[in-house]
């Protein structure tokens, strides 16, 4: 495991400086630009042989740009414009003008320092036909091996191996010597292989020295190649061949295996730090105070909201230049905002109810209720709220096996949290107070404690960690009003499991449903997972009725 | 703490039952947020009063005026979608009023509120028959609401419009689906996917909500996909309950699926799961290159609600598309834009367009066109009249179906850009005639006969 993180950060520093190297490294424009812009004018012609001969001359032009023209192209954003042709985007305030890029540069067009708006009468749109598309989809994927976007880079090489044309191993083998990224080094490499592989020019030693490196690889992509050429009927392969084709598809079917345990185990940590992060508040409420605290998943979606509300006011959404800052000041700020609900509800309801369960329980519930409508009132339906850029993708540690960005983001998020709360609440003297209420209210109130005031804390904090929670959800789902009512399951069984009030007994649970679940669901689907799941706790309480980590000593009879 | 202990369980028990119910609370296909979630059906918004308010002075002066039932949630699950579809129904109304109404009447919108509650559907469908008399009803969205009312309207021979695509198998002479069926959505998307154009996809995975259509729909395309000599070892079907939101082991497997680079997944996933699936999709490495995504319940008005960049360059099947490029159907958007910004409706001229939308909106028309070619507002002779008849609707000319109660429609696949729209890459040519019970379902050609009527 240690090895794979300092992989990580190594791949993670590789790819920073990548990307600079690249921005200051290939700016200088190609000599023969003018000849690719008249062969992009060409797309306007009426004929359609000039149009089709304009692509394929294009699609040797080795330039990653034309592969944004094409793909305008194919999408029928480009247009001709005064004898130019531009690709156009609409523009949010008026409906009927368009904006203008330019066609190889993708840069807008400027007049007198503002940028250019048509009207639709004066563009003409060129539009791919049936016919061309083919060759238009064929001809991105070989421009975007030119590419300065890694990801399209890595996209086109995975593309260009699966389609088995040998016509294109120049051009990744070219790639080849020039790539620095190791990812797409990996995958031209295999690429090639697979192209090789089903090559029926290829000798018999060659074919067997690409199964093997394939094998080597434990590449993923060759076994259906390689089953194939094992079952082919018209070419029987010779004895030796075949039994390279056999431990080749072996050594493939072993590190897949351990790529997809592997898998399992990270997702699993993942889901249980979700569910740890959202039980954590609950129990904190249920614990210290005995209150169950159904409105638990609308303070959630309080925070999502706060994490939209910030978004739209760092202008995040618009997506020419993202404002990544706002997700840091957006974690806060929900704190703040879902604490805020809380501390209202605490005084106006659960404070005049206390030592009444049932009541609570229904009252929260109701408060709930009225905050999903109150939320669909104001906001209507569902929103959008995109996460930071730096938080989206992944990286791939080994092959096979990538770990998105947003997911280490949320265990670094709840290990944080879990710790800060632990230390608060037993090493600090706010912490101390609060246990003190909890174990005997009346002696505590009798030795100068504000009782009143330590339950009212202690809401608002159980509260605020809900919507911490609520905006690190932003990053894997969507907003909605009653987005709570997803969760609220899910952390009940959590507390239940782990035991009420016991930090520890919520990292347990979490992080045992959380590798249960991910492990059960390959096996059975995802629905009889979730009936597993919840007959498991069913069968557990039964047996362990006050958790995994129940309250001892005098503490139990409380 | 013992007693908290067996009340927090107690909590939980019902909770749970929520969670799972989901799946008998069946819906049709683009229902945003699903159909579950029953604690906040019944709670009214106050938007619901408004648009009732015309009906509630109707004295005896209004003998003139013909009624007709506008039957959508406004408050509940289902008002994120449902309301749209009030909207354009009421501006149709207002457009058909100004135009000097049908045969010469105005007509009054009579608009009840049903909470995405099925049994008040019917509560509320028996009100407009019974109570208000009304000629006609526009209404309904999942599937589970439209079987709720079908006993209702074929019980009084009344007379509804159904506007959403849905899983067929049902045929009633007192309902006129404007929406497509299967083999207006499902089939030629697969089709497309097949095709060399599309990326000549040889595997499919098959990916739902776990309820009525999206099961029927599989079924549909299997047997599609079977036909046409798809190994059944190259297909996948796999459900998730409503609401789910972790998706890391089945993109896992979609990954190990697609990675001989000719898979698709065919997504009949329903509401607020898409947002986690197209997330997690993107962040573990997959593109629309690698397996690209074809979607029958993601539209213009959810996307409108969604981050839309994971979503970028997957694709979509429907019967209309807000993109279309024709004078009358930028008209249309432009009308639905302007009439939502004047009568202060949440979004205002931030609204679109999509196909339940459009079917919604023509439904009226067609109705109105009916009632003139009958002379009468009888529902016997109306639904007489619609059957054969042509009409130009905002997305082009279609027509209704000479004796299956569905409508001829074309058929287009969208890709998913930046700003939330479609760019139209494939359409079939001309209309694509309606099956109601699916041929592959029903090979021998043995169909029940259509239920209710006169």
């Amino acid at each position: 495991m240690r090895a794979g993180f300092r992989e990580f950060a190594l791949a993670c520093w590789v790819l920073v400086f990548l990307l600079w190297f690249e921005a200051v490294g290939q700016t200088a424009a190609p000599p023969e630009e003018a000849a690719i812009r008249a062969r992009i004018l060409k797309l306007a012609d009426a004929q359609s042989d000039v149009r089709m001969a304009a692509i394929s001359s294009l699609a040797t032009s080795k330039d990653g740009r034309v592969a944004e023209t094409l793909e305008a192209y194919r999408l029928g954003s480009l247009q001709l414009w005064q004898e130019r042709a531009v690709m156009s985007e609409t523009v949010a305030d008026s409906p009927d003008l368009l904006q203008l890029r330019d066609a190889l540069t993708g840069e807008l067009i400027m007049q007198d320092g503002l940028a250019v708006r048509a009207a639709k009468a004066d563009l003409r749109s060129l539009v791919a036909s049936r016919k061309e598309r083919r060759d238009v989809v064929n001809a991105i994927r070989v421009l975007q091996l030119y590419s300065l976007d890694q990801f399209e880079r890595l996209s086109a090489v995975k593309k260009l191996g699966d389609l088995r044309n040998t016509e294109y191993l120049d051009e990744l083998e070219e790639l080849l010597t020039s790539e620095q990224d190791s990812q797409i080094q990996y995958r031209a490499q295999e690429s090639i292989a697979l192209i090789r592989l089903m090559d029926g020019a290829v000798s018999v030693e060659d074919r067997r020295a690409v199964v093997t490196e394939l094998g080597e690889m434990g590449s993923a992509r060759a076994t259906a190649p390689i089953k194939a050429l094992l079952a082919a009927e018209a070419t029987p392969l010779d004895e030796q061949t075949r039994a390279v084709c056999q431990t080749a598809l072996d050594s493939i079917n072993s590190y897949q295996r351990r790529v997809r345990i592997l898998g399992y185990i990270f997702s699993g940590l993942s889901l249980g730090s979700v569910l740890i992060l959202m039980a954590l508040g609950l129990s904190i409420i249920f614990g210290q105070m005995g209150v169950i605290n159904m409105a638990h998943g609308e303070l959630m979606m309080i925070g999502a909201y706060a994490t939209y509300e910030i978004q739209e006011a760092f202008g995040h959404s618009m997506p020419d230049h993202p404002a990544n800052a706002f997700f840091l000041v957006a974690l806060p700020v929900s704190f703040l905002a879902a604490s805020f609900v809380g501390l209202v509800m605490e005084r106006l309801i659960v404070r005049r109810l206390y030592g009444r369960p049932l009541e609570t329980l229904l009252a929260t519930w109701g408060v709930g209720l009225i905050l999903i409508q109150a939320v669909r009132i104001c906001y209507g339906d569902n929103i959008g709220v995109s996460s930071p850029t730096w938080l989206v993708g992944g990286s791939e540690v080994i092959p096979d096996f990538q770990v998105p960005y947003n997911r280490l983001f949320i265990i670094g998020l709840t290990a944080g949290c879990v710790v800060f709360v632990y230390w608060l609440m037993n090493h600090t003297k706010r912490g101390l107070l609060v246990r003190a209420t909890v174990q005997n209210r009346e002696m505590a109130s009798a030795l100068g404690v504000n009782t009143r005031y330590e339950d009212g804390f202690t809401f608002a904090f159980g509260a605020g960690l809900a919507g911490v929670a609520g905006c690190a959800l932003t990053l894997i789902g969507g907003v909605t009003p009653d987005m709570g009512q997803n969760y609220i399951v899910d952390s009940f069984l959590v507390v239940v499991t782990g035991g009420v009030g016991e930090i520890v007994g919520v990292v347990c649970a979490g992080l045992g449903l959380g590798v249960f679940t991910k492990t059960l669901e390959p096996v059975f689907s995802t629905i009889w997972g979730k009936v597993l799941i919840l007959s498991f706790v069913v069968i557990f309480i039964q047996y362990r009725p006050a958790g995994l980590f129940p309250p001892k000593g005098r503490l139990a009879d409380v | 703490m013992k007693r908290l202990f067996s009340l927090l369980c107690m909590a939980v028990l019902p909770l749970t039952m929520i969670g799972c119910s989901g799946g008998a609370d069946g819906g049709s296909g683009a229902a945003p947020a699903g159909a579950s979630s029953a604690s906040s059906d019944a709670v009214a918004t106050p938007s619901a009063d408004e648009g009732a308010a015309p009906a509630s002075d109707t004295g005896s002066g209004s003998a003139e005026t013909v009624k007709i039932g506008v039957l959508h949630s406004l408050s509940g699950t289902m008002a994120i979608s449902e309301t749209s579809l009030r909207d354009v129904v009421l501006m149709a109304v207002d457009e058909i009023n100004a135009a000097g109404g049908v045969l010469g009447q105005p007509i009054e919108p009579v608009v009840v509120d049903p909470a995405s509650d099925w049994d008040l559907f019917a509560e509320k469908a028996k009100d407009l028959i019974k109570t208000e008399e009304v000629a006609v009803t526009f209404g309904c969205w999942t599937s589970v609401s439209r079987k709720s009312v079908l006993p209702v309207y074929e019980e009084n021979n009344a007379l509804l419009f159904y506007p959403v695509q849905y899983e067929g198998e049902e045929q009633s002479l007192n309902v006129f689906y404007t929406g497509a069926s299967p083999n207006q959505q499902l089939i030629p998307a697969a089709e497309y996917l097949m095709s060399e154009e599309g990326g000549a996809c040889k595997k499919f995975y098959l990916l739902g909500t776990d309820y009525v259509f999206p099961r029927t729909a599989n079924k549909v395309l299997k047997a599609f996909l079977l036909a046409n000599g798809v190994p059944e070892e190259n297909i996948m079907e796999e459900y998730t309950p409503f609401h789910h939101q972790d998706y890391q082991t089945i993109v896992g497997k979609v990954k190990e699926f697609a990675s001989s680079g000719d898979a698709c997944i065919l997504s009949t996933i329903n509401g607020d799961s898409n947002v986690p699936f197209y997330k997690e999709f993107a962040n573990q490495g997959l593109t629309s290159t690698d397996c690209p995504i074809m979607a029958f319940s993601v539209a213009e008005d959810e996307l409108r609600a969604m981050d839309v960049p994971p979503l970028v360059g997957h694709l979509a099947a429907w019967n209309y598309f807000q993109s279309i490029d024709t004078p009358e159907n930028q008209k249309f958007v432009a009308d639905f834009k302007a009439y939502c910004a004047e009568e202060g409706l949440p979004g205002g001229s931030e609204r679109v367009t999509d196909d339940p939308i459009e079917a919604a909106y023509f439904g009226v028309y067609v109705w109105k066109a009916a009632v003139e070619k009958a002379g009468s507002f009888d529902v016997d002779q109306v639904r007489q009249a619609v059957y054969g008849l042509k009409f130009d609707a905002p997305g082009g000319p279609k027509e209704m179906h000479a004796d299956n109660q569905h409508t001829l429609k074309p058929v287009y696949i969208g890709e998913i850009l930046a700003d939330g729209q479609f760019s139209i890459i494939n359409q079939t040519e001309g209309l694509v005639s309606p099956d109601s019970y699916s041929s592959y379902l029903h090979p021998d050609g043995d169909f029940p006969a259509p239920t209710g009527g006169p």
